[in-house]
């Protein structure tokens, strides 16, 4: 390294070591690339098996949409690799694949999520709501007795062998009310076998027990007797319902005051009365969740201030977090410094611990009558850092700092690896102040290939739901002023409140939609913030 | 690099050998539907916690051996149990069964993911409490397996007699405050930003001003809230006295609470049984005691109840139900999870032969005044209005009366939706 | 293409930042100008000493402050948990006494978890991390190659779309992920959920991105010639990528996959719905358990756990600096 003599004006281009050492022969060259082409097909083959697989599965399924894609995607990538030439393609093509599957998609379900009404209450098809319906509204009959069972089978059809509170021994199936029968007792007098038909073991009751749960045998030919069920095929008890299903009029009724619940068309059975039957299910809403956003008061008051603030927080603890990171970089960059790699490595520690640990430990350090900056460092003060509005902001944004500086203290040490030194020292042989060499040569250098990861981490900080969440909860609250957002709150953790914390519990599709109104700002934002970018590049 | 490209070859290499492996197993999976042993080929899974998985073990030995059906036990976070479980059940890879607390039920049945559980008989072999805890709307949807309050843990050498009111308390240990006998008159874990609605509502309670209006059946009815009648805003005026008197500080975390009063900083304690082995280890010389009542009623805490539910979307309802009614809500289940959790358990029989335990007796005792916490999905919309009011309140900014009102107007907006 | 501060002029560079730096105006220009040996040598001792002294802190004494403060900066928030770590009772907040027990038996306890099995978890953080580290540098490397020498259409839109994608709030991805792996688990069980092959393909999903931004500005500034000299001598491009080019980016390779393993090790959100069974999860996952519930916490435990965690990604770290400082030096052999 030490050949390059002060002031050597180098070309920037072709360091000649660089090319590949000794002599290159066209036979070794040529062996090379069969070896290549060998990984290459042997490499295709397994992505081919494995989709082939994949496809073989889904047409058994019927799956059709998803084979079709399969197939394509599989074409696609053959195409890509044994075709010559589209380099760019051989070169995205593994990486996109992943992009697209476990983060394109995910976005794309997430933004469907936003036209639906997915969320507490709405969680399953309507076939799944029928179900649960039916069978949260079987109850059993109160103070009614227990019936000693065992279940039978003859010609694929099940029944129900009780032997009842009074010893007798009674045998039905769904569509035959309970009748007396003689039965085979054992010796504590429970019913165990009847002739004609076979008795189910406990093995042959697992064996079909989707079906023995369902079992519903009439007492008597009058409905309103209800019906003996049994959950666990020994024991069988009376049940009756409360809620009829019509399935051709898909329709509830409440048979104890006669009233209908029909679909409502919003994913739940409702009456007249406006009364939902739980659980609904979940349907496509068009745009309803979007009008609700924009229409929400509990986010349409606090709106302009937890928006500044956002902003306020995202910026701030990017410049903060760099600003450090990058100081840190340049004062350990130091060639004849003692132990810089212990410090390198002490500094990494914030980065290396949990982050929900760190806040955990803040929330301590930050307590305003036990808190070792209160107690100890100010010699106990009451100073409030977290329950005052603007001490809580500070207090993020230097937990902020300190989770985050280590990160931007590595991307910078990476990255000022790339800064070629010929250029500053020219400008220093020219005369230029070391600051003015640092501040015109490197850090715009630095600045083209950093911004990037800047704009990310303001995107990242934006929706930095977790800190603020685990910290101070986005309080404090000012409760008298009646509005739910707190000072901390950036829109992310208020959407959390409105979107998870009214009304009927936690609305996805509310959510979601509101993920996309606020994907559309940060984006917005980014592309500006790119334009700068790019007209800096274009600059050097 | 080159190592990177030998591993996904081998990589690619096991996935093939896998899928190759998976196919032919694939047809050997189906269950011979009429063969001549009908066997049954499923297993159960369940979802608990770390703490309750060790116990189930056994549980679930016993039932492979006698029934065949293996039980799988998959350790799961218990708080993010729920959450969980509602999202995957629907999809049809949710578990058979999970473990839960009692207050997140309303939740799940909202869901319509998990299916009533008749006790038959055995109903009545359990706590009432925990029995009603586990019920939704008038059906029973769990096994309950343990039940848990708060109680005055008081240190006994500090204040040597149990208060008869809360004033009383407040006078004794400000009193031994002012001999220098204490640091605190009482302590209670609180946040800073949501105070502590459950802790402190046995004192609301004492008030007359439970969450919800109580029916006639005696369960919550989520539409009438009882918060904000004349009780609950005589509570208000109260935690303001209170919080200026210092009694209440929110600067006083769980973790300190306990710390402080393990450091025999403290006369009383208003705490869980979850705190006792710490106390035990620092050699206080404690008693337990009833909650003493601010406003004149009975300070009822809240019961927590935990249990286990079975999931709708469950293939094997008959096993599920098998092994939670015979083989968890037996005695030696139950008191075995009683000796790894420390909470009482919900078996009467197990209750019983726990009482031979003074501190599960005394804990008991106050826990057979209390009420179940509300178990419908409402509450999560209650809490964080209920907990940052109560720090306004104590902390002293506003009017206690008119904060407490607007609070119930909040809740109820919220609500209603 | 010489690496700016890693030779003696990077030393001067140092100096020359001073003034700005650490505030002291002091080194001026005269006293840098008499370097070389025999100048010293000639000097009388208590003159040179002085000067050495004050050439010394002008060189690198400051940064040995700055580092000390850092140090406390960096640390001392987490010597809380360290305290917590060593004490049978110990909480994270409730005291300011420091280091009043010294006991080792939560590291002990640590190990001897059945239901919590700490050893598998961080066997599994570390095979998972390694594999995710090392697959993202790979697929990271291979789109900033062609993002930064190959021209064609779309290049731009491709490469923002890289970073928008990544910016959507992820409040909601959880959901979908599940569906989508217990989608694909029905196909291949393989990488379903519960699998952690399938946890480690749902974080190469992620490998794009900031990565490749990270590695695209890296790969800018290494000279298209070097390329063409090779692709003159008759290599292939993937030869070129392979033998060459990726050499030359080292530091930016350690860097990335430096980062990506730390994400990869304590993401907790994905791991956690991915991972079932106590056996196959990673210590994010399985540390959370010892404090998730407020009545059965254990501070202690839980902290002589992350105490231990953070060890690996210090060590990885600590391996990586020589290829993130020294890595161009290696790679463009002189």
């Amino acid at each position: 390294m030490s050949n390059t003599t002060p002031g050597a004006q180098q070309p920037l281009l072709a360091p000649p070591a660089a090319r590949p050492s000794g002599p290159r022969t066209a036979a070794r060259s040529h062996a090379q690339t069969v070896r290549g082409l060998l990984i290459k097909i042997a490499l295709l083959g397994i992505v081919d098996a494995i989709a082939l697989f994949a496809m073989f599965i889904l047409v058994m399924r019927e799956e059709w949409l998803v084979f079709a894609i399969a197939a394509v995607v599989t074409v696609i990538i053959n195409v890509i690799y044994l075709r010559p030439g589209w380099l760019p393609a051989k070169y995205l093509a593994p990486g996109v694949f992943f992009l697209a599957v476990f983060q394109i998609f995910v976005v794309g379900y997430s933004g469907y999520i936003a036209f639906t009404n997915y969320g507490d209450g709405h969680n399953s098809t309507k076939e799944d709501a029928i179900e649960s319906i039916i069978a949260n509204s079987l109850t059993r009959v109160p103070d009614s007795p227990t019936y000693r069972l065992t279940v039978v089978e003859q010609f694929g059809t099940y029944g129900f062998l009780v032997t009842d509170p009074d010893g007798d021994t009674l045998l039905g199936t769904p569509e035959q009310p309970l009748e007396e029968v003689d039965a085979e007792e054992d010796s504590t007098g429970k019913a165990v076998s009847v002739a004609g038909w076979t008795s189910l073991g406990f093995g042959d009751l697992l064996a079909n027990q989707s079906i023995v749960v369902d079992l519903s045998v009439p007492l008597s030919d009058d409905p309103n007797d209800g019906a003996l069920r049994t959950p666990d095929g020994s024991s069988a008890y009376v049940y009756t319902s409360d809620l009829v299903y019509d399935e051709t009029a898909d329709t509830f009724t409440d048979t104890t005051g006669g009233e209908v619940y029909v679909d409502g068309g919003d994913g739940s059975f409702v009456n007249e009365a406006g009364r939902e039957l739980q659980p609904g299910w979940k349907i496509d809403v068009g745009f309803e969740n979007f009008q609700r956003a924009f229409t929400n008061e509990d986010i349409r008051g606090p709106l302009l201030s937890v928006t500044l603030w956002t902003f306020a927080f995202a910026i701030l603890s990017v410049a903060s977090t760099f600003v450090l990171g990058l100081f840190l970089a340049i004062v350990f960059n130091a060639p004849h410094m003692r132990g810089k790699k212990i410090y390198r490595v002490i500094m990494v520690l914030p980065y290396a611990f949990p982050g929900f640990l760190s806040a955990l430990v803040f929330l301590g350090l930050f307590n305003e009558q036990f808190g070792f900056f209160n107690q100890v460092l100010l010699g106990g003060a009451s100073i409030p850092w977290l329950t005052d509005p603007w001490l809580a902001k500070f207090s993020i944004l230097f937990v902020n700092l300190w989770l985050g500086f280590p990160y931007m203290f590595l991307i910078c040490t990476g990255a000022l690896q790339s800064i070629p030194e010929e250029l500053s020292e020219a400008a220093t042989v020219d005369g230029a102040k070391p600051f003015a060499v640092f501040r015109l040569i490197k850090f715009p250098l630095l600045l083209v290939s950093v911004a990037p990861l800047l704009i990310s981490s303001f995107a990242f900080n934006f929706n930095n739901f977790n800190l603020i969440y685990m910290l101070t909860g986005g309080g404090p609250r000012d409760i008298e002023a009646g509005v739910d957002a707190g000072a901390t709150d950036i829109l992310i953790t208020l959407v959390y409140k409105v979107a998870f914390g009214e009304g009927t519990g936690r609305d996805y599709g509310l959510a979601s939609a509101f993920a996309i109104l606020i994907f559309l700002i940060v984006a917005t934002v980014s592309i500006i913030s790119f334009r700068q970018t790019k007209a800096l590049e274009e600059l050097n | 690099m080159k190592v990177t490209s030998r591993s996904f070859t081998i990589t690619g290499a096991l996935a093939m050998s896998a899928i190759v492996l998976a196919g032919c197993t694939a047809p050997a999976g189906e269950p011979g539907e009429g063969s001549e042993e009908p066997q049954f080929e499923g297993s159960l899974t369940v979802w608990v916690d770390a703490d309750r998985a060790g116990v189930l073990e056994d549980a679930a030995a016993a039932f492979e051996d006698e029934r065949g059906v293996s039980v799988e036990l998959v350790t799961k976070d218990f708080g993010a149990i729920r959450d969980e479980f509602i999202t995957q059940a629907p999809t049809g890879n949710g578990p058979d069964i999970i473990v839960g607390a009692h207050d997140g039920l309303g939740k799940l049945v909202q869901n319509g993911v998990v299916s009533p559980l008749e006790l038959g008989d055995k109903a009545s072999e359990f706590q009432d409490v925990a029995v009603a805890a586990m019920s939704y709307e008038g059906q029973t949807y769990g096994l309950p397996y343990s039940v848990e309050n708060i109680a005055l843990v008081r240190n006994v050498d500090i204040a040597p007699e149990a208060p008869e009111t809360f004033d009383d308390l407040i006078a004794a240990g400000q009193a031994a405050v002012a001999e220098g006998a204490a640091e605190y008159p009482f302590l209670v874990g609180l946040d800073p930003a949501a105070a502590d609605p459950y802790h402190l509502y046995p004192l609301q309670a004492s008030f007359g001003a439970p969450v919800f209006e109580i029916t006639a059946d005696g369960t919550y009815d989520p539409t009438t809230l009882a918060l904000g009648n004349e009780g609950g805003e005589a509570f208000a005026v109260k935690l303001r006295e209170w919080g200026q008197a210092g009694i209440l500080n929110t600067n006083i975390s769980g973790d300190i609470a306990r710390e402080e009063f393990v450091a025999g900083k403290s006369g009383y304690f208003l705490t869980g049984p979850w705190n006792l082995p710490a106390i035990k280890e620092a050699g206080i010389n404690y008693a337990i005691d009833p909650i003493p009542s601010a406003g004149g009623e009975t300070a009822t805490p809240f019961v927590g109840v935990q249990g286990f539910y079975i999931s709708s979307e469950s293939e094997n309802q008959l096993a599920a139900n098998e092994f939670l009614v015979n083989y968890v809500g037996t005695d030696e289940v139950q008191t075995a999870l009683y000796e790894v959790g420390g909470r009482a358990p919900a078996l009467l029989s197990a209750f019983e032969a726990a009482q031979s335990d003074a501190d599960v007796a005394a804990f008991g005792a106050v826990g057979a005044e209390g009420v179940p916490m509300p178990n419908v999905p409402a509450m999560d919309v209650v809490w964080s209005d209920w907990g940052s009011t109560e720090v306004a309140i104590i902390n002293g900014q506003g009017d206690p009366v008119e904060l407490w009102r607007a609070m119930v107007e909040s809740i109820q907006s919220k609500i209603t939706g | 293409m010489t690496n700016p501060f890693n030779t003696q002029q990077g030393a001067e560079i140092g100096d020359r930042l001073n003034p700005l730096v650490a505030g002291s105006g002091a080194t001026d220009r005269a006293s840098r100008a008499p370097r070389t040996v025999q100048t010293a040598d000639g000097r009388v001792l208590p003159t040179r000493r002085r000067r050495s002294f004050g050439r010394w802190f002008a060189d690198t004494g400051w940064r040995h402050l700055i580092g000390v403060v850092m140090l406390v900066f960096a640390a001392f928030p987490l010597l809380y948990v360290l305290s917590a770590s060593l004490n049978p009772t110990g909480t994270l907040v409730g005291s300011n006494q420091l280091f009043r027990v010294v006991d080792f038996s939560n590291y002990v306890e640590l190990f001897q978890r059945p239901q919590q099995p700490y050893a598998a978890w961080f066997l599994n953080s570390l095979v998972i991390g390694l594999v995710t580290a090392a697959g993202t540098v790979f697929l990271a490397a291979l789109a900033a190659y062609a993002f930064s020498r190959l021209r064609f259409t779309g290049r731009r839109v491709g490469l923002l779309t890289l970073l928008l994608v990544q910016m959507f709030p992820q409040l909601l991805g959880v959901v979908a992920i599940f569906l989508l792996m217990s989608g694909i688990g029905e196909i291949f069980p393989q990488v379903g959920i519960g699998t952690q092959s399938g946890l480690i393909l749902v974080y190469l999903g992620g490998a794009l991105g900031v990565n490749t931004y990270l590695m695209y500005g890296f790969f800018n500034t290494i000279p298209v010639s070097i390329d063409e000299a090779a692709k003159l001598d008759g290599a292939s491009h993937a030869q070129i990528f392979f033998g060459i080019v990726l050499r030359l980016v080292a530091p930016i390779l350690a860097v990335v996959g430096l980062l990506s393993f730390i994400g990869t090790f304590s993401e907790f959100v994905i791991a956690s719905i991915m991972l079932t069974d106590p056996q196959t999860q990673t210590l994010a996952v399985g540390l959370y358990q010892f404090v998730s519930q407020e009545t059965s916490r254990n501070w202690a435990i839980f902290s002589a756990g992350a105490v231990l965690a953070a060890i690996p990604v210090m060590a990885l770290f600590l391996y990586l600096q020589k290829y993130i400082i020294g890595g161009l030096t290696a790679g463009s052999v002189k």
